[in-house]
Order: C-alpha cells, then structure tokens, then sequence
C-alpha cells in the first residue's frame, strides 16, 4: 500500500503541476519561475509540442492514468496484473521521455526549466518506487 | 494569504481529500463502524452505500482542489463534511487530525470566496438623516 500511496501522491502532484501550466499556457501568460530563468525559454520553444499535442497536456493525461491505475490497483479492482503491466509500461515509457526531454534542454534549447525538471524528477521517482516495490 | 501557502495547502489537502475517498471505496463498511451508533439508527441508507456515497464526494472534493477549480465550493463543502464526520463519529485519537483539516478546508474557503459574494453580504453604510 505505501508504494502505491507514494504513486498516487506523485502524480497528484504532476495532475496539479500540469494544470498550472496548461492553465497559464491558455491565458497566454508565462509561468513563475521558483528557480532560475529558463521557463518561459523553454516552455515556448518548438519543442514544447510532440507533433500538435502540447507536453503539458500530455503529461497531464500520463499522471491521471497512473493516479488512476494506482487506485484500481489499491482497491483491488480485477484484473489486477494487466492494471500492474500497464503501469509499469506507462511510467517506463514516461521515464525515457523525460530524458529526452532532459537532454534537450541541456544540449538543444541550453536553458533549464523548473516545472520540467520537477516533472522528470517525479517520473523518474515513481520509476524507482515501481522498481523497489514489492507490491506492484 | 501567500500564493506559494495557498498552493501548498491546496495541494495537500487535494491529495488527503482524494487519497482518504480511495481507501473508503476499498473498505467501506470497516470505515463505517467508525460511524456512532445512534447515527446509524437514523441513517434512510446501508452503511456501506453511504461510506460509498462519502468517498465519492471525498474524491470529487479532492480533484476540484488539485485541479484549482470551484475551490471556494470545494472547500466549504469540504470543511462542512468534515463537521458532519466530527459529529457522527465524536472527536477520537482517529478524528482529532480532522480539526486541523477542517480549518485548513476553511482557510482555503476564505482565500478563495468570489468578492462577488463578499459583497452581498458586506453592510452597506446607512445614509446619513438631513
């Protein structure tokens, strides 16, 4: 139960994250930057986009599939193991864009964005608890 | 209040909200034997239907907070359900954490209530006589 407390907590986290930017990106307003200057360099450079869906919708539509899939698989809703495999599936596949998306701020666009690298850092946190958790 | 506490506060208390719906939902009926006697015998419904019905709201009530919708609704219906839970299941070792909840639902509803509304019920100045 607590690894999946922890991943329902993280993407609760990445849900309320996601919805900031979303929110400031419709108002056509650039969102605080807590730490360093580089959000606005990024979050409106070409890359902010995967062909036309914007990053921070697709984030957003990963971390309610896995709050989602946490629930189910806390209140034990059948069928359980193809609930587990495609969590596993979805935070594995959001890890390694979350690299990617690492790697191009630092060698692509050369500017750092807060709300990214917290996002990977929750991805890649939920990685770790999926891979050291017995329960899931 | 800060924009920095107020996310915070929301945030986690949108997580608490959602996070304590989904454990009713898996056990309705244990988180229902919490519920006192006397309240039972009035309750028109089963237990268990109205621990479902609660971690429902629970969890619509923790999704508007996370997603900074309608939280002024979200959190005074948030702070009310916690005085409903106070009263039918007595303040306990369990439910005493839920005081520091219930104010911090009101603190939300405080921060966030429309000015529109404030107004209403501001008392306008009465003119003066000749």
């Amino acid at each position: 139960m607590t690894a999946l407390t922890l991943l329902f907590t993280l993407a609760s986290i990445g849900i309320s994250e996601t919805v900031y930017l979303i929110r400031t990106r419709e108002k056509a307003e650039l969102p605080v930057c807590p730490i360093g200057e580089g959000c606005a360099v990024v979050l409106t450079s070409r890359w902010s986009k995967i062909l036309i869906i914007p990053n921070d919708v697709m984030g957003f539509l990963a971390y309610i599939a896995i709050a989602f899939m946490s629930a189910l698989l806390l209140i034990e809703v059948e069928p359980t193991a193809l609930f587990s495999l495609a969590l596993k599936i979805l935070v594995g596949f959001a890890s390694l864009a979350s690299i990617f998306f690492t790697y191009l701020q630092a060698r692509v666009i050369r500017a750092w964005c807060f709300w990214c690298l917290m996002s990977a850092c929750t991805i890649w946190l939920m990685g770790l608890i999926i891979i050291f958790s017995k329960t899931i | 209040m800060n924009k920095t506490a107020y996310n915070i506060l929301r945030v986690g208390l949108g997580i608490t909200f959602l996070w304590i719906g989904i454990i009713i939902l898996k056990e309705p009926e244990a988180w229902g034997s919490y519920i006192q006697n006397w309240v039972v015998e009035l309750l028109p419904l089963p237990i268990k239907d109205i621990m479902i019905s609660t971690a429902i709201l629970d969890i619509i009530i923790g999704f508007l907070l996370l997603i900074d919708t309608w939280v002024w609704i979200a959190a005074i219906v948030g702070a009310l359900h916690l005085v409903v839970v106070l009263v039918v299941s007595g303040i306990t070792e369990i439910t005493v954490r839920d005081l520091g909840i219930m104010a911090g639902m009101f603190a939300l509803f405080a921060q966030t209530l429309p000015q529109s509304i404030i107004q209403k019920f501001k008392r306008k100045p009465t003119p003066l006589a000749p």
